[in-house]
């Protein structure tokens, strides 16, 4: 098994190394680890059939006995009792079967889910900004989910059935060896009929899942959107629609119906059947075989009605388990731009930030996003970056802690080029304060001393103080430890940013980027944002992101960005001076 | 697998007793009465030939006695070959009529269930979550869709049942009766398995999603992680509650494993004891060898299928909740009823307010005794604090719910005796949160004036900053907006919406502002399009905006739904009452004073 060398911001140490390479032998080297579950999986199906094929042969022999013998009941009790001793012996075969595939499948999947895990934890910021967390929910639940199903019960159902398949061969050769062709004959047309079914559904089913992601896209969307609607007089329009939609995922559901209304193995069972038997009475009237094995042979081929009506889900699975797999190792194997650059230079950063025409863009075939940026800020000043959306000021602020790397041009912090100091340094002397604030389901202590575990609580009352947090919180029963979240209390915009700005407080960083976006209803509150981030902006270099005109008045220095553009850099009194549409803003 | 379905089905209270439920599902059921005539004949046909294939058999088993004929020899395998070629038809007929008649009936029910959604005013919106309508209309049907999918299902098994145990009973009672004796067992021991079943299952999938819960969580905050360097700390939390799960979920396979083989011993001992009795009544002379062989193959046939009808009874409570669901969904009374359909084309906008009496579902009177005319063309702007009324009155004048006593008019015409529809078209309604439509810009923008020529649109969208904002957009006015809109920033969609009623030139023009932060150049934007907005309709503005009470023609302060205060800005700044005082409360940080005085805090002072 290969291990992979990937540039990773966090590693585990001890993680077991799995074959990435292909998703088939990742699921295998998986399951490996569980050799012992896997072997009693395959000994249980194994004595299962074998077991199992047990009763028709038995039942031929007691037809046997009382063809020959019919006042003997003590031995056709011995016979029922051995009938009866090895279905209970099945029976356990049957469950070491399960639970040894559904175990392994439980193993498995709480092992990739780990390994998931801590390779996206591993992975960059860039990485994080750029993927969408419905993405990779998705394939942390329902990926992950279908790889378990591939063991149980694909596996299990599969392997338990293609041995079925096989005991009517086994057992039918002690009555005449010629048995042999019919099962044998079912076998081959059987995995070819398995496959056209599988290879015919699977673009129906994919068209049934597609029908009815439209229709509820659409229905979700009318029924949220209901006043709009209503409003806009559009309600039989929209009825109509919905008809329509409805109208093609029954269609599509209904020819799914139609592909598994043929279905062929059902046909051809009923032509094995039928034949095994012809050539057992044929066996019989020649006198080359007896009663008893006429009955046995018919009650074997019987047995392959388990192969042919419970296997068809289980095939799916396993492709399905496989697709999954393939899914994971795609966002697994993804590669990471950025490396923690242990050589870097390490030390006290003092705050000076300097652009040097800086050009960015996120793929190599997409627009640019920054388009030759030139700056220079000073350490302590405070700046306010301020433009339409879509004018690159969230990317250019990401560019300073090296969430992203410039396509060209230079970013400096302290005049060294960011790439040059170690990610660590970096991290720990530059914080930012994104737009949707992201709070952890726990106490507000424990987000607030989320950077620094080991802060005092007068620090921690500090911090929240100077951020205008405190006196909020000591309105709640719990105050400092009250839980807030799903689970707790839920916080408005202006509080949430008051508590990261306390968090920010609390690790004092040199560099502070701040994306202010939330707004006050009323004044006082007001007043408590805006003394929040006047506190939080002191002493250090800030960079802030704001609608609000009070920041940007009083900015050391206002960055207007324009579609990726810099179109103007100065202080307050200099932009009115010079710019009609700066003026337009701060008229009434 | 009818044994493990329905395991995880939520708890619903039944109100419609099961009578009343099936009156309504008639008429559904009705009219499929073709495909459910012929449905009916396949079933026959299907377990008939189920019945024949072990009957034929055991008849072949006692040829096998005297000297077997050739004809026989070939005779018997063919008529089995026939059967079972005739099953596999049956089997054909009955998943295809099956699938069309039951996918009809789930149309149509959901259709009938969207329609009614649609068609209920936003009471009952309030009431019931949009997420609860759209399971209703989809999964609720589909449920109920699958119940009489299971439903075929088992009485085709139950019918395969009753032929062979009437030819069972005619060759032999007592061995028959041995056969019934056991199904009790079964049926028992089923029921007694689904419940362990149902509690092991549930704890698996909430250990489930604790998991997943946990992983979204710190997913989502992988940033800040990151940013603090705490990458480990949740990955130690990610790995507890990994391990959890599997501890769960490991205990729910030990039970689910186990299922099928205590069923199969079960079927093993039953099989044993048929050997041993058929034997000895064969030994008797009581009944053939073709008899007991009948006996043994007719097993399966009772049991697995008892096992089913076990697993169907919660299948069918399930199913009857699904549906009634769907009904109450509707059924629900609408509150806002019209006396009659007057259509008045072209409305001036003259609205007039005659003791109106407003309170929500069963709450304290919103507005009492309320009076209040805006004359056409008027932008009147409604401040006051949260829950004074300001959001009732608009909502009133839009129809969204029914008022209590008292009168409303719109040009001197009683609103509830106009057409609903064509009156709608005459307001133009822009909410706190903007909503859009998945698709362009330029179809949402049309959405309420679907005449609308795109060149008119085109030149409309270009009075607002000289359309400015549209270059912003990779595609122009052919930008995808995405999923509600999610593509675009809110002052992006605020715009939109905005643009939408420009271009609908509505009689009334009712806006909610938003609260939400814009950028100082998209907000300089807004202003524009509601300036030109409010110089062609009659206007009611709930206003958060300094300027837009500053632009109004006329302000009212609402308390407790009366009116207490009402003048311009500067009359209401100078009489210095309740008006000041909410200025001071939510307009005053706006203001440029304002901006000013936040200098204080510049250079270290507090």
């Amino acid at each position: 098994m290969t291990t992979t060398s990937q540039l990773v911001e966090f590693k585990i140490p001890d993680i077991y190394h799995t074959d990435r390479s292909h998703p088939v032998r990742w699921i295998l080297s998986h399951a490996k680890r569980y050799w012992y579950l896997l072997l009693g999986g395959l000994a249980g199906s194994i004595l299962n059939a074998a077991l199992g094929g047990l009763t028709p042969v038995l039942i031929g022999q007691a037809f046997n006995l009382m063809q020959d013998d019919p006042g003997n009941i003590k031995n056709l009790g011995i016979l029922a009792a051995y009938v009866a001793a090895t279905q209970a012996l099945r029976a356990l075969s049957q469950y070491v079967r399960n639970l040894s595939f559904e175990t392994t499948a439980q193993f498995v999947e709480r092992n990739v889910r780990d390994e998931l895990y801590a390779s996206l934890i591993g992975k960059s910021m860039t990485f994080h900004s750029l993927q969408p967390i419905g993405d990779i929910m998705a394939k942390t639940t329902n990926d992950v989910r279908e790889v378990n199903y591939f063991f149980s019960p694909g596996v299990t159902m599969v392997l338990g059935s293609v041995v079925f398949l096989f005991i009517p061969i086994v057992y039918s050769i002690q009555y005449h060896i010629s048995l042999i062709a019919v099962p044998l004959l079912f076998i081959f047309v059987y995995f070819w009929s398995i496959r056209q079914y599988l290879m015919k559904l699977s673009p129906v089913t994919e068209s049934v899942r597609s029908n009815f992601g439209e229709l509820n896209i659409h229905l979700a969307e009318s029924i949220d959107g209901i006043e709009i609607v209503k409003g806009a007089a559009r309600e039989t329009e929209e009825v109509a629609n919905f008809m329509s939609n409805a109208r093609k995922y029954r269609n599509a559901v209904v020819k799914q119906g139609d592909v598994e209304a043929v279905f062929i193995p059902m046909l051809l069972m009923a032509f094995a059947v039928a034949l095994g038997l012809l050539h057992a009475l044929v066996l019989f009237k020649l006198g080359l075989i007896n009663i008893g094995a006429v009955v046995s042979y018919f009650g074997l081929l019987l047995m392959l009605d388990f192969p042919t009506f419970s296997s068809l889900h289980a095939y799916s699975r396993i492709s399905l388990g496989v697709a999954g797999a393939r899914r994971i190792l795609g966002l697994m194997n993804q590669e990471n731009n950025l490396d923690q650059n242990l050589k870097g230079a390490t030390g006290a950063i003092i705050g000076e930030i300097e652009f040097r025409n800086v050009s960015f863009r996120y793929g190599s075939n997409s627009e640019a996003v920054l388009k030759n940026i030139s700056f220079k800020v000073r350490p302590g000043q405070r700046v306010a970056i301020v433009g339409q959306t879509g004018s690159g000021k969230t990317t250019l602020c990401r560019l300073v802690n090296r969430t992203y790397d410039t396509s060209s041009g230079e970013v400096l912090v302290d005049g060294i080029d960011v790439r040059d100091w170690t990610l660590e340094t970096l991290r720990q002397n530059i914080s930012i304060i994104e737009q949707d604030i992201f709070l952890f389901s726990r106490s507000i202590n424990k987000n607030i001393t989320f950077g620094k575990p080991d802060a005092s609580p007068e620090a921690v009352i500090n911090a929240s103080k100077s951020a205008q947090a405190d006196e909020f919180i000591n309105t709640f029963p719990d105050k400092y430890e009250t839980i807030i979240g799903e689970r707790g209390v839920t916080l408005s915009g202006g509080q949430r940013q008051r508590l990261a700005l306390a968090r920010a407080f609390l690790t004092d960083p040199r560099i502070l980027i701040l994306d202010d976006s939330t707004s006050a209803i009323d004044s006082a509150t007001e007043d408590r944002i805006q003394k929040a981030i006047f506190a939080a902006a002191r002493g250090r270099t800030t960079l802030i992101i704001t609608h609000r005109l009070s920041q940007i008045r009083w900015a050391d220095i206002i960055l207007v960005m324009k579609k990726g553009e810099l179109v103007d850099i100065g202080k307050h009194e200099e932009l009115m001076q010079r710019s009609s549409v700066y003026r337009e803003i701060f008229s009434d | 697998m009818g044994f493990f379905s329905g395991l995880n089905a939520e708890k619903y209270d039944r109100q419609y007793s099961d009578m009343a439920l099936v009156r309504r599902i008639y008429p559904f059921i009705k009219r499929q009465w073709l495909r459910i005539v012929l449905l009916t004949l396949t079933v026959l046909i299907l377990s008939g030939a189920g019945a024949l294939q072990p009957i034929i058999v055991s008849k072949g088993v006692d040829k096998l006695n005297s000297q077997i004929t050739l004809n026989a020899v070939f005779v018997i395998p063919l008529l089995v070959l026939c059967v079972g070629v005739t099953g596999w038809v049956a089997n054909w007929a009955q998943r295809r009529l099956s699938m069309r008649a039951i996918g009809d009936i789930v149309m149509d029910l959901a259709t009938t269930a969207y329609r009614a959604a649609i068609q209920h005013d936003l009471s009952f919106y309030d009431e019931m979550s949009s997420g609860r309508v759209v399971s209703r209309i989809t999964s609720d049907t589909q449920e109920f869709g699958t119940m009489i999918q299971l439903l075929t299902d088992v009485l085709a098994q139950i019918v395969e049942g009753v032929i062979l145990g009437i030819v069972l009973l005619q060759i032999n009672v007592t061995l028959t009766l041995y056969l019934i004796a056991m199904m009790p067992m079964v049926f028992v021991s089923t029921i007694l398995y689904r419940k362990l079943m149902r509690r092991v299952v549930r704890r698996g999938f909430r250990a489930m999603a604790n998991v997943n819960a946990a992983v979204k969580e710190t997913i989502s905050g992988i940033s800040i992680a990151k940013n603090f360097r705490q990458e480990k700390t949740i990955y130690d939390e990610f790995t507890e509650a990994n391990n959890t799960s599997f501890k769960v979920n490991f205990q729910r396979g030990i039970v689910v494993s186990s299922v099928f083989p205590i069923m199969n011993a079960l079927a093993g001992l039953a099989t044993a004891l048929m050997v041993y009795s058929g034997g000895m009544s064969v030994s008797k002379g009581i009944v053939s060898f073709g008899a007991w062989y009948l006996f043994i193959l007719g097993l399966d046939r009772f049991l697995y299928p008892m096992m089913n009808i076990a697993s169907f009874w919660t299948q069918i409570q399930n199913g009857f909740s699904a549906a009634e669901r769907t009904f109450a969904l509707i059924e629900a009374k609408s509150a806002v009823t019209q006396d009659n359909s007057d259509l008045k084309p072209t409305l001036n906008g003259k609205i007039e307010f005659e003791r109106v009496r407003f309170a929500y579902r069963d709450n304290e009177p919103v507005l009492d005794d309320f009076n209040l005319t805006i004359q056409t063309g008027e932008n009147l702007a409604i401040v006051g604090h949260t829950g004074a009324g300001k959001s009732s009155i608009a909502r009133l004048v839009a129809r969204f719910y029914e008022f209590q006593s008292g009168r409303i008019l719109l040009d001197g015409i009683d609103i509830r005796s106009l057409n609903l529809e064509n009156y709608r078209r005459q307001l133009g309604i822009v909410s706190q949160v903007p909503f859009l439509f998945s698709g362009t810009i330029e179809e949402n923008i049309r959405y309420a004036s679907t005449h609308a020529s795109p060149d008119e649109i085109l030149a409309i969208v270009r009075r607002i900053g000289e359309g400015e904002w549209l270059d912003a957009l990779p595609n122009g006015l052919s930008t995808e907006v995405g999923e509600r809109g999610s593509r675009l920033s809110t002052g992006q969609r605020q715009l939109v919406a905005l643009i939408r009623v420009l271009v609908q030139q509505p009689a009334v023009f009712i806006l909610d502002e938003a609260t939400a932060s814009i950028d100082p150049f998209t907000e300089k934007q807004i202003q524009q399009a509601i300036n030109l907005n409010l110089a062609r309709s009659t206007s009611i503005l709930i206003a958060h905006r300094l300027s837009t009470v500053k632009s109004a023609d006329r302000i009212i302060v609402l308390e407790k739904g009366k009116i207490i205060e009402e003048g311009t800005h500067l009359q209401l700044m100078k009489a210095g009452r309740s008006y000041a005082s909410l200025y001071n409360t939510y307009f005053r940080h706006q203001s440029l004073e304002y901006v000013e005085d936040m200098g204080q805090y510049v250079d270290g002072n507090s």
